[in-house]
């Protein structure tokens, strides 16, 4: 009998410890939300593990990042089941279709594309965009051909078989590659085209920026493209580039911000490889982060959209302090202005989140 | 005391009732999973067949900007690196095998069975960086070597990387050598030393017991060995994409960049987003899937017409 009315005693006590909880948690969940979580590109991902971790000490908001590739983020994005997606293109039309609502790109960060290279000598060389599609098409194959020669009058060139060493895995580095060889060589636009993987003419694949790195220290004469965070790091050779207003560019943080430091579509859905800026490196590209413009869905809260807009805020002003750090670079002034008018575009029910 | 034994028995009835069932859960799972992957593959890789049908597996195209896709390239690279392998390791299995169950004493053997253990428990990823970096300039000397010997201007010209098919074979030979080792020597550890002793009684040999007596009476057991370690090759993913070249186009020579099925899913599975792709991809798994299942099956065949015989 006494031991019944414990348990009674304690059931009782149970229930309301639980009903005080549940009332808690529900009232602070539309106030304020401490977790956000996202997935998509590996190549921003030192960066954006690093914002997250600052963010997360000056705010208390967790957010979770999974790089699991621009595809996976993409995909998480469409099935709603993370509160951003990331890529490093933009989404195709067909992919935009699949998400059924518009969605926003906000660029984080430039990333720039850099052709390294393994010759005696480590000689700088300089290349134009005619030259590398030959390059990349086979037809220019080996080292001393005139196509490169008049290009380096100075540097004398190997009677050598160029090997071509490209990503053997989907990519956004390869898309942004390939997106400036189409852009400034028809052949290859109509040969080959633009894509995260396409299909190499010539060449030899490896996986990622370390496989691609692996491949070109192991072959002499080889040319491959990888990132400019990966090469600085590696301390690799890398050429400098012939861009549309006719100046030989070394890629740099500054060069490849220089090229979305020229007008930009109020979207930011942009390739910006062949800039036409005066000292832009030409293979340079925005990294984006895809949120859905009407946050009001799947059962999101008004809390949840604030939380977001205000990460995506500080991301694209005190965050942008942190990417000089990581080799990653900047987002001029008139990007971030544009990039903040889409974050404020985003609406919770039709209405803008307050 | 007489209720004794009936309670124990009865408890004992109901433990094998219980074993029996979760050895028939057990049993049913297992079949049901394999069902269950391959239907589940046949559904995921629907876009594929409804956008190429049949073609798929011999057409040698594979385009992910047109959207183009045939296997071709890939079933050639994985039989090719799968069988080369098998072909080069065998000799070497069989020969440390027999080293070690007739030959080598015990102080020796006993190091070396550790070694081939250790060597089969290695990491796929860390035979591909040796191979990456220590197999693949050989294998590219030979092909200067091997270029100029043949007097091909092409070979020297631009096969020089010493990536593609040959290193492949290389590099999964001595992957699945410990493999097929350790299991060929299992099954010759437990030949009945009646028979060995037999023979040598009869004034046979060591070598005439080993060719006549052992290597029959386990031959069941190193065919089997045998497919299993080509299983291992056909599907090895990490070490095949460091070392193979990644290649999509049709090989024509050995020293060709090529791809495997297993490590053209691994490359590209991550970004593919069109259904297409996507379902072209997972393609590769069903055939994959399907060429180990043929594999096995012609094995059961060729150790029924043995043990017939």
């Amino acid at each position: 009998m006494k031991n019944k009315r414990h348990v009674s005693i304690l059931l009782t006590l149970l229930a309301v410890v639980a009903v005080l909880a549940s009332g808690c948690s529900s009232q602070r969940g539309s106030t304020t939300v401490k977790e956000l979580s996202g997935a998509g590109a590996t190549f921003p991902y030192p960066l954006y593990s690093k914002m997250f971790d600052t963010y997360d000490s000056a705010t208390g908001v967790r957010v979770n990042y999974n790089s699991i590739g621009s595809g996976g983020g993409i995909k998480a994005l469409t099935d709603k089941t993370v509160d951003f997606g990331a890529s490093d293109a933009f989404l195709t039309d067909q992919e935009e279709a699949a998400m059924g609502a518009p969605v926003l790109h906000i660029p984080t960060c430039i990333g720039a594309v850099v052709l390294s290279y393994n010759l005696d000598g480590n000689p700088a060389l300089k290349l134009d965009g005619t030259v590398l599609a030959g390059i990349f098409l086979g037809k220019v194959a080996k080292w001393n051909d005139p196509a490169i020669s008049t290009l380096n009058p100075s540097v004398s060139l190997p009677d050598l078989a160029i090997t071509v060493v490209h990503r053997s895995d989907g990519s956004g580095t390869t898309s942004i590659f390939t997106n400036y060889l189409a852009a400034v060589s028809p052949t290859w636009k109509s040969a080959v085209g633009a894509g995260k993987s396409v299909s190499w003419p010539t060449g030899i694949g490896g996986k990622g920026n370390d496989g691609v790195a692996g491949m070109i220290s192991q072959t002499k004469g080889s040319i491959g493209y990888i990132e400019l965070v990966y090469a600085v790091q590696s301390n690799m050779p890398f050429a400098s580039l012939k861009n549309a207003s006719g100046a030989y560019i070394v890629p740099s943080l500054a060069s490849s911000a220089a090229a979305a430091a020229v007008s930009l579509p109020n979207d930011l859905r942009v390739v910006i490889v062949n800039s036409p800026g005066a000292d832009a490196y030409p293979i340079s590209a925005f990294t984006w982060i895809l949120v859905y413009k009407e946050q009001n869905y799947a059962g999101r809260t008004l809390a949840q959209a604030q939380a977001l807009g205000k990460l995506l805020t500080w991301m694209l002003t005190d965050g942008q302090s942190i990417n000089e750090g990581l080799s990653y670079a900047r987002l001029p002034a008139p990007a971030v202005t544009k990039a903040l008018a889409l974050v404020s575009s985003m609406t919770y029910g039709d209405t803008a989140i307050p | 005391m007489v209720t004794q034994p009936s309670r124990s028995d009865r408890r004992e009835l109901v433990h094998e009732r219980i074993f029996t069932a979760a050895g028939v859960t057990a049993a049913v799972a297992l079949v049901t999973t394999i069902v269950l992957f391959l239907l589940e593959l046949f559904i995921a890789s629907r876009a594929s067949r409804a956008a190429f049908g049949l073609p798929f597996l011999w057409r040698s195209e594979w385009n992910p900007v047109t959207e183009k896709f045939g296997a071709l390239p890939m079933i050639v690279g994985t039989l090719v690196t799968g069988f080369g392998a098998l072909l080069i390791s065998t000799p070497f299995a069989l020969g440390i095998a027999i080293f070690l169950a007739d030959y080598a004493d015990r102080k020796l053997a006993e190091p070396i069975k550790y070694l081939i253990g250790l060597l089969g428990g290695l990491p796929s990823v860390i035979f591909g960086l040796w191979g990456l970096f220590v197999l693949v300039p050989i294998v590219s000397k030979f092909e200067v070597w091997f270029g100029k010997l043949v007097g091909s201007e092409a070979l020297v010209a631009s096969g020089t990387t010493g990536v593609g098919l040959l290193a492949a074979i290389l590099l999964l030979a001595i992957m699945i050598l410990p493999f097929s080792a350790s299991l060929i020597l299992e099954s010759l550890l437990v030949v009945p030393t009646e028979l060995k002793e037999g023979a040598l009684a009869l004034g046979a040999t060591k070598w005439d017991a080993i060719q006549n007596v052992e290597l029959p009476y386990v031959q069941k057991s190193t065919v089997g060995a045998l497919v299993l370690s080509l299983g291992r090759a056909l599907g090895e993913t990490m070490a095949v994409t460091m070392v193979i070249g990644n290649g999509m186009k049709m090989p024509t020579t050995l020293f060709d960049p090529a791809n495997t099925l297993a490590s053209a899913i691994a490359n590209q599975f991550l970004e593919a987003t069109s259904p297409v792709y996507v379902g072209s991809l997972i393609q590769l798994a069903l055939i994959l899937f399907v060429i180990a299942i043929i594999i096995n099956i012609v094995a059961r065949v060729i150790l029924r017409r043995g043990v017939q015989q």
